[in-house]
């Protein structure tokens, strides 16, 4: 069988050379992973590290809203997204047509949806429907095995229980938008980041920093296909890597009425106007409301076009608070304010009378009162109780503007109040100077009597006359308005509490403010007083009406029945009161737009707030005044 | 008489190959069920088991090739070859598609995959025809053309399946026997140009999309993460981040987060450096040094040529699906696909080393018990 003598020893030679190929081989195979995981393996870990880490951002819950009784004004609550993970969907057609129809969108629009999303990073779910209602959510969580892909994902919803009830004073929220965020920072000198949620009107936007608390975030484990698998914990390769909780945002105590708010709200049903309630004493704010409305939760989370629409169409404005953000013609409500002038100037005292005999000339022009006729003699009460405007004539024409306007000015009228609400606007009380700076002419003595019964040039926002009426009210206090009582945190205790700011203490004459209120008082409570036929029982209020004009009227239409004019060109009504005279406790100002009749229109609105307010508040002084009204009546009825 | 004969049979038995490949095994399986635990699909997570029962059905073929005496297998040795051939050719034309590629016939309710015995097929052709003609002396390009042709017609066939790995795999072990049988090194040179121009002209006309896409990937693996670098990069990022002694048993996160495709069968020895480290590496290897220079031992310590060339070849099969393995996953070679031997999962591979032990143990103990 051998040919050779064992020719396999020729062979030996080879066999070192393949065994020297083999050690060289993996000579080289060790040289690469020396490289590898010695070399380099410190960068290798970093990177094997970033491979499955991903940061999930935990959003912070916003504060919770309280009314001063602790009732609930904003909160947060679940919600959810109808959502599509495009990488689990198994028969597309089929699954978009089942979804389509329990989510009530055309599956065109799912497709555009998911196509404009396709390039994001696979596996994240893809919102088709923000915020669906509670039986869509049950559905498709019922149907979600049978077509996987689709699922429900909860987020924190933003409610306001009372919907459109006080929604210009909470305001609302919805994402940030970038050019937001420069100017965001350079106001409050805070990062806001691309995708956050922020206060964009009234208290929402105003505590932004304190309700948004703090975003946290937490590290997750994600596969190669960017699924999450498991939240990183206490494993030594992760050492140093930490997840930051997020902080919930501080809570408000606000210092409004829930109740109250909400009989405001009703009595302006049907209305344009608004109403706010201010506590003489503090300046607190215990309701405001602006009618049209609009719903806060709508704006959470991508407001849907139709309700936006909706909103910017109407010609009423929804979205402006007609409390502070609209000014009127203050109308006769104003000629408090002229008396106030005219008693502390000593142009007028309690004694000094007039003849009104329904006109007045002055000049070459004639002015007119609101009551054809005229009322006769007409001292400083039944100017106020009547409404007389002859008599205020009478008083312009000794009065000076500037003069009217300081006393103006020294209750707040004509300028921003400073309450802590963005977009305020001033209002305004005019003077020469800004007469002559504004249109470069002269003063003309016959505008003054325009101005004295609150017409022409004067503008204040319904604000502005609450305070002033609440000035007059405690003695001549005049307080910023505001509406927070106090933050706290989410262990009850108080981080922050707002005191009552006294911006000015006018020290007026007692007797002229006994003078004011007496007027005020027969305005209400007296037979012939503008707005007896609305004084309610047991309030002991005091108040005064007033026409705001929308247009300037020929003098030969203004006994034209206001209710018979087109409606735009309507008189606004407005009524401001205090309540009880004996010893006020809250200032109430109404607008009613186009309402004609500060009576008819507003003065309702007032009694039933004030009524609300009497019976929480002053149940045993509003049974003492109740009885004194019955005693007060029977004596008439003896008469 | 019987059993005296068995236990006369057993002291005498070669165990080695057994022992060290089993010991290379052991290590593989702990890797596997490390790298598959953590996967979500029950049928990933229980390969191992699937494994173990593959490795013993391996063992056993391998425990009754190693009776075989080498005269026979001789005897048998182009029989074997050409019906392998013609295995090929049936794949060609009535093979089961999987995976991109015609690569299994079915044979009643067995897969088989004929490029995988081709591998022995081609040895035991090769063992033969160098003994058959004189061919002891050395090799040029002349002599060389027709053994290469034993080599290329498989190599070719298998490359149209289309099998890129297996095929270059089967021409590495051509070079190797003919290498040891004496190969000029002037031949060597010349070939080597040769190889060069016909592998560049393959590239450009010979190789499907997903092969020149790899061999494009591993020239530059940054080009894109998750495409067609992807693999080489994560393979590199799972050894780098093991360092010197690994994360740990269990603890590869490439491997348990599905960042590394395939860990359970090409990529074993990625998962393995990164829960190892250098050091886990030094062992195995180690363990891998000691099999191949048992193998060359043994074929300088035979007296037959036949034996000695079909334990080269042998040795070759291993040698060659290890470098090229861990050249791969390095990033040193481009990825084309080639099991770690015993370290990967996979039945056809196992089977085809398992077969490889039994030979090299028949020829070992032909020295002493026959």
């Amino acid at each position: 069988m051998l040919q050779q003598e064992n020719p396999v020893k020729d062979y030996k030679s080879r066999v070192t050379i393949i065994g020297n190929i083999v050690v060289f081989s993996f000579a080289i195979i060790l040289a690469r992973l020396w490289f590898l995981q010695i070399h380099n393996g410190e960068q290798f870990l970093k990177y094997s590290l970033e491979n499955i880490l991903r940061k999930e951002n935990l959003r912070a819950p916003r504060g919770l809203v309280l009314d001063r009784n602790n009732k609930i004004l904003i909160h947060n609550v679940p919600r959810f997204d109808a959502i599509i993970i495009p990488q689990y969907l198994r028969n597309k057609n089929t699954s978009l047509k089942k979804l389509a129809k329990i989510i009530d969108l055309p599956v065109s629009r799912i497709e555009k949806i998911l196509k404009k999303n396709s390039i994001q990073a696979r596996y994240m779910p893809v919102v088709i429907k923000k915020n669906i209602s509670m039986k869509e959510v049950a559905i498709i969580e019922t149907e979600n095995f049978k077509i996987p892909g689709i699922s429900v994902r909860q987020f924190i919803g933003r409610e306001y229980p009372e919907k459109e009830v006080g929604a210009h004073l909470l305001g609302y929220i919805s994402e940030i938008n970038r050019k937001q965020i420069p100017k965001l920072r350079k106001k409050y000198n805070y990062v806001y980041r691309p995708g956050d949620h922020i206060g964009q009107a009234g208290i929402e936007e105003v505590l932004d920093l304190h309700l948004r608390g703090e975003n946290g975030h937490q590290i997750v484990e994600v596969d190669a296909l960017g699924r999450a698998r498991r939240h990183v914990g206490a494993d030594k390769l992760f050492k140093g890597i930490i997840n930051r909780p997020f902080k919930r945002g501080s809570n408000l105590r606000l210092t409004i009425d829930k109740d109250l708010q909400m009989v405001a709200y009703k009595s302006l049903e049907g209305k344009v106007g608004s109403a706010v309630v201010v506590d003489v004493e503090t300046g607190e704010i215990l309701a405001m409301v602006s009618r049209p409305s609009f719903d806060p939760s709508q704006f959470g989370r991508g407001i849907s076009h139709e309700y936006w629409n909706s909103l910017i169409t109407n010609e009423n404005n929804p979205l402006l608070d007609r409390n502070i953000q609209e000014h009127y013609s203050p109308g006769s409500t104003f000629k408090t304010v002229t008396a106030l002038a005219g008693l502390e100037e000593g142009l007028i005292d309690e004694k000094t009378e007039v003849k009104c005999k329904g006109h007045i000339k002055f000049g070459n022009r004639r002015f007119h009162c609101w009551k054809r006729g005229g009322h006769g003699k007409v001292n400083i009460y039944k100017a106020i109780k009547e409404s007389c405007d002859i008599y205020f004539y009478k008083l312009a024409q000794i009065l000076d503007i500037d003069v009217l306007a300081k006393y103006a000015n020294m209750l707040g009228l004509g300028m921003k109040t400073g309450i802590s609400l963005p977009r305020e606007i001033p209002g305004l009380m005019p003077t020469k100077k800004w007469k002559k700076e504004y249109t470069g002419e002269k003063w003309q003595r016959g505008e003054t009597l325009s101005v004295v019964i609150g017409q022409s040039f004067a503008l204040t926002t319904p604000i502005q006359l609450a305070m002033s009426y609440a000035a007059l009210a405690n003695g001549g206090k005049v307080y910023r308005p505001h509406y927070l009582k106090e933050i706290f945190n989410n262990d009850g205790e108080v981080v922050e509490k707002n005191s009552p700011e006294l911006i000015r203490s006018l020290k007026f004459k007692p007797k002229t403010l006994k003078i004011l209120k007496k007027g005020l008082f027969k305005a209400v409570n007296e037979k012939k007083g503008t707005a007896y036929w609305f004084r309610g029982r047991g309030l002991n209020m005091a108040g005064k009406t007033g026409t705001s004009q929308v247009i300037r009227i020929a003098s030969d239409k203004i006994y034209n029945k206001c209710e018979k004019m087109e409606y735009k060109f309507r008189h606004h009504g407005i009524f401001v009161s205090f309540a009880p005279v004996k010893n006020p406790k809250i200032a109430v100002s109404v607008v009613v737009e186009h309402g004609c009749h500060g009576s008819t229109a507003a003065a309702p609105v007032a009694r039933n707030i004030i009524d609300q307010y009497m019976r929480t508040y002053q149940p045993e002084t509003r049974s003492e005044i109740l009885a004194e009204e019955k005693k007060m009546a029977q004596r008439v009825s003896k008469q | 008489m019987i059993t005296a004969n068995f236990w006369a049979v057993i002291k005498k038995y070669d165990f080695s190959f057994f022992i060290i490949t089993s010991a290379i095994f052991v290590v593989g399986i702990l890797n596997l069920y490390s790298a598959t635990h953590g996967s979500n699909s029950g049928v990933v997570s229980n390969l191992y088991q699937t494994q173990i029962f593959l490795f013993g059905f391996s063992l056993f073929i391998g425990f009754l090739i190693s009776f075989l005496r080498p005269s026979t297998l001789a005897r048998f040795s182009w029989p074997i070859y050409w019906v392998n051939i013609g295995l090929l050719l049936l794949v060609l034309f009535l093979g089961i598609q999987g995976m991109g590629a015609k690569r299994w016939i079915l044979l009643g309710p067995f897969r088989l995959q004929p490029s995988e015995i081709m591998k022995i097929s081609l040895i035991l052709g090769l063992a033969r025809f160098f003994t058959s003609k004189r061919y002891y002396s050395e090799l040029n390009l002349k002599t060389l053309i027709i053994p290469s042709l034993f080599a290329f017609i498989p190599a070719l066939l298998v490359i149209m399946q289309p099998d890129l790995g297996t095929g270059l795999v089967l021409l590495l072990i051509f070079f190797m026997v003919a290498f040891y049988v004496g190969l000029k090194w002037k031949t060597i040179m010349i070939l080597g140009i040769i190889g060069l121009i016909s592998g560049l002209g393959m590239y450009q006309f010979g190789l499907k999309g997903y092969q020149k896409k790899r061999i494009t990937a591993f020239l530059n693996p940054g080009m894109e993460p998750k495409g067609l670098g992807y693999n080489a990069i994560q393979s590199k990022i799972a050894i780098g981040s093991g360092k010197f002694f690994g994360k740990g048993f269990k603890n590869s996160t490439q491997a348990s987060l599905n960042y590394l495709p395939e860990n359970h069968t090409d990529f074993v020895f990625s998962i393995f450096n990164e829960e190892h480290g250098f050091f886990g590496s030094l062992f195995l290897i180690g363990l891998y040094l000691v099999l191949f220079f048992r193998f060359l031992w043994l074929a300088q310590s035979v007296t037959d040529v036949y034996d000695s060339i079909v334990v080269i070849g042998v040795m070759s099969i291993f040698f060659w699906h290890t470098i090229v393995n861990m050249g791969m996953v390095t990033g040193l070679l481009p990825i084309v696909g080639l099991p770690l031997p015993l370290m990967s999962y996979g039945g056809s591979s196992l089977l085809t080393f398992g077969i490889c032990v039994g030979l090299a143990t028949s020829i070992s103990n032909a020295k002493t018990l026959f």
